[in-house]
């Protein structure tokens, strides 16, 4: 999240999509009904009425993958009625940048697109520049080739009757959201948008997400109380893990992961440091450098040393353009390509898409490594239904661990609040936490390779080790200090002087010349200079009144509670709503909420930078060239739909997705077989796949078995009664249910075409109780966003009949 | 951390006016019902309370639990009153998160291993599995360690393992989990974060 | 306070995240039972002598062909006058307690005795329930013993948005009847569920028969 969960209170109008926010994320309804009593207004689109839509002030349906052709809708009415802010446009964002005079746009693709390595060119996505390397622009937004003007030309295609016939929502209902949210594009009225896996678990998500931001852009709601992107994460420390990378992307503070052809640590630094030619932009990513140097000090301590880049070769490098997410990994895992296999409270036989792929993968390992609190589908996948244990050849270690509540350490919240818990009791029997899991493991793997040696024994060896108490336990505050990070030697720093040893109190003053260690340069600042542990603080004051309480806990970065908060003022420093005054620029400094950076408001034509710090140009994108799949968002269909064309354009997909091409890969589009389209979610009373909560009698009592939702128009068409069983199937797979018909999912208009929608929980597995179901992924397709590789779980295609 | 009882004995959701034992009547006791609730106030009452944070979405709502000092078992957890997010609210999962606990009797509590073509588990002790899960990443990694690739590029990786999670371990346990899987040159990581 | 306490329901700020389900059963041990899904949300079906606190589900078509959905958080209504506590004092004396401070109405061990249909046809709002092996009779005890020693009832204390909320019974009259008002402006038929009858006082936006056949008296 841009902002934080208390201070939804403060927005005008919510809207809420690609979100079930009252099921999945209850207590954010806390602070929505707050915001209700002041007036505010929320908005659902979804394609079920959930019970977020029940506490929703409008709610209005659109066919699951159309979410860019709703939202591009909105832009071209924002554009075509000047709901725009004009000021935070014309300062903030990059509408004013002049484009290269080659980039284009036709029927579907943008310029650049080779259709052979399904990749785009992106030398044409770039910005005319002066003399100087800085982008020309022209603030007036006239000028035919400026952002704003091709923005304008770009959405003028997304018009009412088009979108309707796409998303299937009515012209009307387009109408009354547009107008409702667009509303909020004045100085003193906020919106905010709240979405989460509605919009991730798509093939265009990454740019149905760049909409939602370049509506919000637009309307002059990012910085703002009550504004922002407010990403709602899923998992009670997926921001940490994200955070500390536990991906091949990434390294720790979303530095890139290393590439084969960048052979030296200079060569790397240099790629992963953007440049600006322009003096106003602070462009932060310029100090990319000291985080990788203290993030490799933090990882290979003394060994790390300016000699040999600081084991710069010693982290295992991916090949230019080598994808190793989680679909490649299965593939593989399928082809017999991997043989050993290390799975950490996460339950892939249940949650990744096409389930009787992973579940067949999985018996391909020639050893597994499980930890968790309760057994689950993966622990004991070599049991499962239609499998044969004596045929599994698998070594299967299931280690038990410690739950949450018997864990001492932080967990990162969605709204980056990093907060500290305590033990409240030992884990039961052998139990342990996965913190000592992990340093046993690698001390065990250090013994051996000091002993026989081994291939490339180096990063191992060389792998600083340092993190168990006297006792030989895992100390998780040695950890969470050596994130923060230390001064390694005794340094001074403008007119300070900092101790060895000594905590980093702020990534401002990393080096990159091995003095200053840090696991994560965004968590900088968690502990200060003394050592005190701001994670764990318990104050309730809050000095601005907007609920930011700044000495509760302790937010990344540096405690700044609203980030791009520089963009809530005026070019001279005043709030643009003196009724929620976030940050104000009061005798010469900055007052409220922890500045996006100390300079001076931009009007100081010396000292004064653009708002947007981590872009190279300082200001946001409405024009993005940085994505592989377009600048601009495009509608394209999900892989498996039910329309013979995109309405919009000839492309019909994401051109840039992977397409997964084996017998068990298999996906069928606009085909009778399949004529329904189906979405997956979670539900409040279950947990994920369920592999926690369906252990839980209070929770299973609620939720008991799988069912499907279907509308009761399909169900008389299919004739099927409320409660019977029902097999719902795709190319993929099928499993059996029961029907939940309902009045809260409707039939889709889309065009001439009726298109009805289904959904279902993927919260059951065939493990446990033995009658709740299995999982919906048996039925989902093995297909990725173009960017990042996240599953398209939500929209596909099945059929549903009576059993 | 120590949470005071007044802290936990706050709560939000109340219009309360004063309210003294005195003024409560009757004496229940030898004919309540349920005589659990009873023993259950008592425990709670003078329990250690340490404040936690919810398992499950994200919002990071506050728990306060309560730990019987005789037993070293929690007894009882309920929302965190001062958390400036939930103010001691929760929704079903976590108002029941007492179920994740000791008192849920499917906690795994054993090393368990399943050998090869077995259709059973065996309990094992924690240096076996150690011992032995880490002779199985040494050797598969040995046998196909990459250290240059095919254009002779330095990449010291393997790609014969893999790893995924976790979302759903404290941070600093994350960390830990990243610095391994880099340490041994995996490159296929992922966790929940992308699914 | 010589008006005892009151709890306020008001499901037009109800979620039904079932926090107070759950918060209900965790707070007094109470077991999760045995269920089937059959097509709808609710589970369980109905209370029973483990299900103190149900949040009931009901939905339909609007006069507009919008779907609605009511949440409704079920529990006993600790009337002024309680039929089930005259019904089981005519049976066995010290069967139910009606407590003096806060008006809470707590069936203890001596309703085994007691003719269960008898009890639970008082009932209008069909609460009380029966333990089929101890025969001892169950409902919902406003969390007395929570209350007793400065804390709020369980059910309460979960509730995110507001919907449930517990204090002096003048101040939730106070509260229900501004409330009332202030819906009537977009739902006429906005009440509050016999307000005076009740401790447990319940505010919906339509008839109160959408929400659940026993919803009103």
């Amino acid at each position: 999240m841009t902002n934080h969960w208390i201070d939804l209170q403060h927005s005008d109008v919510v809207l809420i999509q690609g979100s079930n926010a009252a099921e999945n994320h209850p207590i954010s309804f806390k602070w929505l009904m707050k915001a209700k009593e002041r007036g505010a207004k929320i908005i659902h689109v979804d394609p079920r009425f959930t019970r977020t839509s029940a506490r929703a002030d409008f709610h209005t349906s659109l066919r699951s993958g159309t979410d860019i052709a709703f939202l591009g809708g909105m832009i071209k009415y924002i554009l075509e009625n000047e709901k725009y802010f004009k000021d935070y446009v014309v300062n903030y964002t990059n509408a004013s940048f002049i484009v290269d005079e080659r980039f284009d746009f036709k029927d579907g693709l943008f310029s650049g697109y080779d259709p052979t390595t399904r990749k785009y060119d992106k030398s044409t996505w770039a910005y005319k520049k002066d003399a100087n390397g800085i982008p020309e622009k022209d603030f007036t937004l006239q000028n035919p080739r400026c952002v704003f003007q091709l923005l304008k030309k770009h959405y003028s295609r997304y018009d009412l009757e088009k979108v309707s016939s796409i998303t299937g929502t009515p012209v009307g209902d387009l109408k009354t959201v547009y107008e409702m949210y667009s509303s909020t594009g004045v100085k003193d009225k906020a919106g905010t948008v709240m979405y989460a896996l509605g919009q991730t678990q798509h093939t265009t998500a990454v740019q149905n997400i760049r909409t939602l931001c370049m509506i919000q852009l637009l309307l002059g709601n990012i910085g703002i109380c009550g504004g922002g992107v407010n990403a709602m994460r899923g998992e009670p420390n997926v921001q940490g893990s994200t955070d500390f990378a536990i991906l091949s992307s990434y390294i720790p503070g979303y530095l890139p992961a290393p590439q084969a052809s960048l052979k030296t640590l200079d060569e790397y630094l240099k790629r992963i440091t953007p440049k600006s030619a322009d003096p106003r932009s602070a462009n932060w990513q310029q100090n990319y450098p000291k985080y990788m140097v203290s993030l490799l000090k933090a990882w290979y301590g003394d060994k790390a040393t300016k000699e040999n880049d600081f084991g710069y070769s010693w982290v295992p490098k991916l090949d230019d353009g080598q994808d190793c997410t989680i679909l490649n990994m299965i593939d593989n895992m399928y082809e017999k390509k991997i043989k050993g296999l290390i799975v950490i409270a996460q339950n892939p036989t249940v949650s990744l898409p096409n389930a009787d792929k992973v579940r067949e993968a999985m018996t391909h390992l020639d050893w597994f490594v499980h930890v968790n609190i309760f057994d689950n589908e993966t622990a004991s996948f070599w049991k499962g239904p239609g499998l044969d244990p004596k045929k599994i050849k698998t070594e299967v270690f299931l280690l038990p661990a410690a739950a949450s509540v018997e864990k001492q350490g932080s967990q990162a919240n969605s709204g980056r609040w990093v907060q500290w818990k305590y033990e409240a009791a030992k884990a039961p029997g052998d139990a342990i936490y996965t913190g000592d899991i992990v340093i046993r493991m690698v001390t065990k793997l250090k013994e051996l390779y000091k002993k026989e040696g081994g291939a490339t024994p180096e990063p191992i060896l060389n792998l600083k080790w340092d993190y168990a108490d006297e006792k030989g336990r895992f100390d998780p505050l040695k950890v969470a200090r050596t994130v923060n990070g230390y001064f390694l030697e005794d340094i001074t720093i403008g007119d300070k002087t900092y101790k060895k040893g000594e905590c980093v109190p702020s990534f401002t003053l990393l080096q990159a010349d091995g003095k200053t260690s840090s696991g994560c340069w965004i968590n900088s600042g968690s502990f200060a200079q003394d050592g005190t542990n701001l994670m764990a603080r318990r104050k309730k004051d809050d000095p601005t009144g907007l609920g930011l309480y700044p000495q509760w806990s302790w937010a990344w970065p540096v405690n700044r509670r609203i980030i791009y908060n520089r963009a809530s003022v005026d070019l001279s420093g005043k709030p643009y709503n003196p009724k929620r005054p976030l940050l104000a620029w009061v005798d010469g400094k900055w007052v409220g909420d922890v500045p996006d950076g100390p300079w001076p408001p931009m009007e100081d034509t010396k000292n004064g930078k653009y708002p947007f710090i981590m872009k190279p140009d300082g200001v946001s994108s409405l024009f993005g060239p940085g994505l592989g799949d377009g600048p601009f968002p495009e509608h394209y269909e999900p892989l498996e739909g039910p329309m013979a064309k995109n309405l919009l354009s000839s492309q019909m997909n994401s051109p840039i997705i992977k397409i997964f091409t084996k017998e068990c890969d298999k996906y069928a589009r606009c085909d009778p077989r399949f004529p329904f389209v189906m979405t997956t979610y979670s539900s409040t009373e279950h947990w994920c796949t369920g592999a926690i909560t369906r252990w839980q009698s209070w929770l299973t009592e609620a939720q008991p078995q799988v069912y499907v939702e279907i509308s009761e128009e399909l169900a008389q068409i299919q004739g099927i009664k409320n409660g019977e069983k029902v097999k719902v199937e795709s190319a993929r797979g099928s499993l059996t249910c029961v029907a939940m018909v309902t009045t809260r999912f409707r039939p889709f208009k889309c065009g001439d075409q009726i298109i009805h929608q289904v959904g279902m929980t993927y919260n059951y597995g065939w493990l446990f109780p033995r009658d709740c179901g299995d999982t919906a992924n048996l039925l989902t397709p093995t297909v990725g966003e173009g960017n990042t590789g996240t599953p398209e779980y939500k929209a596909f295609m099945v059929n549903v009949k009576k059993v | 951390m120590k949470v005071t009882r007044r802290e936990f004995l706050v709560g939000s959701g109340t219009l309360i006016g004063g309210l003294t034992l005195s003024s409560l009547g009757i004496n229940l006791e030898p004919i309540i019902a349920y005589a659990d609730e009873m023993k259950k106030i008592d425990k709670v009452r003078s329990a250690r309370q340490s404040t936690s944070i919810c398992c499950y979405c994200a919002v990071g709502c506050g728990l306060i639990c309560s730990t019987d000092t005789k037993t070293g078992k929690i007894i009882n957890i309920e929302g965190d009153p001062e958390h400036p997010i939930n103010e001691g609210t929760l929704c079903a999962k976590g108002a029941g998160i007492f179920q994740t606990t000791a008192a849920n009797e499917h906690r795994l509590t054993k090393v368990l291993y399943r050998a090869p073509y077995s259709d059973n588990w065996q309990e094992k002790t924690w240096d076996w599995a150690i011992t032995r899960i880490a002779k199985n990443i040494k050797a598969t990694r040995d046998a196909s360690f990459i250290a240059k690739n095919s254009k002779g590029q330095v990449v010291n990786r393997v790609e014969t393992i893999a790893h995924m999670g976790s979302s759903n371990v404290d941070s600093e346990e994350c960390w830990l989990i990243t610095a391994m899987a880099r340490s041994l040159g995996i490159v296929y990581i992922d966790h929940q974060a992308r699914v | 306070m010589p008006n005892g306490k009151s709890i306020l329901v008001d499901t037009s700020l109800c979620t039904a995240c079932r926090g107070c389900q759950v918060a209900c059963k965790q707070w007094n041990n109470l077991p999760g039972t045995k269920t089937k899904q059959i097509g709808t949300y609710q589970n369980p079906q109905d209370f029973s002598a483990f299900t103190w606190k149900l949040v009931r589900f009901a939905e339909g078509k609007n006069g507009n062909g919008k779907p609605y959905w009511y949440f409704f958080s079920d529990m006993c209504r600790h009337c002024m006058e309680p039929p089930c506590a005259e019904t089981i004092q005519g049976f066995v004396k010290g069967g139910v307690i009606r407590d003096e401070a806060t008006g809470a109405v707590v069936y203890t061990e001596k309703t085994k005795t007691v003719p269960f249909e008898k009890v639970r046809s008082s009932c209008p709002y069909d609460i009380p329930r029966q333990n089929p092996k101890t025969k001892v009779m169950a409902k919902c005890t406003m969390c007395i013993e929570r209350i007793k020693n400065n804390m709020i009832p369980a059910c309460a204390k979960s509730c995110p948005t507001g919907a449930v909320v517990f204090g002096d019974r003048s101040q939730i009259l106070a509260k229900a009847e501004k409330r009332v008002a202030e819906l009537k402006k977009s739902y006429p038929e906005a009440m509050a569920i016999n307000a005076e009858d009740v401790r447990v006082i319940y505010i919906v936006t339509d008839d109160p028969q959408k929400y659940w056949k026993h919803a009103a008296a």
